[in-house]
């Protein structure tokens, strides 16, 4: 008698069942050019030029282009992207990925015959010994010193 | 002497528009059990049957000048485009009574073909749902371009175009969009995201009975501007008129509708 009705727990069931998120999809044969931005998923299979924004997932499908810089919080490329790469979480690359430009992400996962010709940034690198890299400093100081002197021996001899 | 009581009632007056189907002989029983119902419920209230050339503005603003709180559209998706695309701009509040086929409009609002829809008419759940508005008029349910070589601009910040091919763009408000293709799929549309959805689907060949679609694009988007070199058929809640330049906007929380529990969003 004093229970809750059961038909207020099915209908919010529903509507989670109900409420299909209508994500942006770029279709194989479409061309997208200027800022492309959206607050939902991003699934491109066309090609898109500009720039490229997302706060949730971008998915590059094999065969889709996009010439640009992107911005995603997670990732998945199978197609090719000329461009910068900033990913806020998780970098997916398959086997067909192409990425031409540099690349920041937090977790990458790299199949075998993805292709990165640029710069690879990951945050929340640990290494606190950073002494080897100034001793090379040094050292390289030292060697463009002993250069420049052994450079300047070679030009007081040629003047005499 | 006794103090006086000034006692005020406030009667909700409901006004029910009829679509000209319902004269057949075919829905007279279901029309003559839903008038009982509403009667029993004490929402019974005028009735006005629309005509094909009925200003359903011009109705609605008079029904409200003459005390009507509550506008019942009874009827199917056309009926229920053709009154609202006209009476958005009416400040009252609207139902919907669906009955017949083609309701799919009524399927996503929550609300049963037939008799059963008088409860939730009688339960006055409200709620504000988002409108498109295109080149001065609203469209409510659905907008179809037909194929055609046109240029599509989003929220002036990008451009989509197809590579040599003639397009068909749906923008879809309340009516689902439906694409039969490899496995068919149907996208329920969320009236009150604060965005429009439109559908772009590249003609890869038109065949001897049917035509060949590629695989849909989908943008949501706030205001979208259509152009073509050449005119292009548009429909807007089955009304069709010929453009060169379309602007579609939406425009936000515009209608008040009574809606079911079980609505999808």
């Amino acid at each position: 008698m004093f229970q809750k009705p059961v038909a207020d727990s099915y209908d919010s069931s529903m509507n989670e069942y109900a409420h299909d998120e209508v994500e942006t999809v770029v279709g194989p044969s479409v061309q997208v050019e200027g800022d492309f931005a959206s607050e939902g998923n991003i699934i491109v299979k066309g090609t898109v030029s500009g720039s490229v924004k997302t706060s949730k997932l971008l998915s590059v499908e094999g065969g889709a282009k996009i010439l640009a810089n992107v911005k995603a919080n997670e990732a998945i490329v199978a197609g090719q992207v000329k461009g910068n790469v900033r990913v806020t979480n998780r970098l997916e690359l398959t086997e067909t990925a192409q990425i031409l430009g540099d690349v920041s992400c937090a977790v990458l996962v790299v199949a075998g015959g993805a292709l990165i010709h640029g710069k690879l940034v990951m945050k929340g690198i640990e290494i606190q010994d950073l002494k080897p890299t100034k001793k090379r400093g040094l050292s390289r100081l030292k060697q463009s010193k002993s250069i420049e002197d052994d450079e300047e021996e070679e030009m007081g001899e040629q003047a005499e | 002497m006794p103090p006086i009581y000034l006692v005020v009632y406030f009667s909700l007056m409901y006004v029910y528009l009829y679509d000209d189907y319902l004269k057949q002989k075919k829905y007279d029983v279901t029309m003559k059990a839903i008038e009982t119902r509403l009667t029993d419920f004490g929402i019974a209230g005028k009735i006005i049957r629309l005509q094909q050339f009925t200003n359903a503005h011009a109705v609605v603003e008079e029904e409200i000048s003459k005390g009507a709180t509550t506008v019942v559209i009874v009827g199917n998706d056309r009926t229920f485009g053709q009154v609202l695309s006209r009476a958005a701009t009416c400040r009252t509040l609207f139902a919907f009574l669906p009955v017949g086929p083609e309701n799919s409009i009524a399927e996503v609002l929550g609300i049963p073909e037939g008799v059963a829809a008088c409860d939730v008419l009688s339960k006055r759940r409200k709620v504000r749902l988002d409108v498109g508005w295109v080149n001065n008029r609203y469209f409510i349910s659905q907008l179809h371009i037909f194929p055609h070589n046109i240029s599509v601009e989003y929220d002036e910040r990008f451009s989509v175009s197809a590579k040599n091919k003639k397009m068909e763009l749906v923008v879809c408000n309340l009516q689902p969009f439906v694409w039969e293709g490899k496995g068919k799929k149907n996208y329920i549309i969320h009236p009150q995201d604060g965005k429009l959805e439109a559908f772009l689907r590249p003609l890869e060949k038109k065949g001897l009975f049917k035509a060949q679609y590629e695989t849909p694009s989908i943008f949501p988007f706030e205001e979208m501007v259509v152009s073509s070199a050449t005119p292009f058929i548009m429909e807007a809640d089955g009304k069709k008129t010929k453009e060169l330049k379309v602007m579609i906007r939406l425009a936000k929380n515009r209608v008040e509708m009574v809606v079911g529990k079980m609505r999808r969003f």
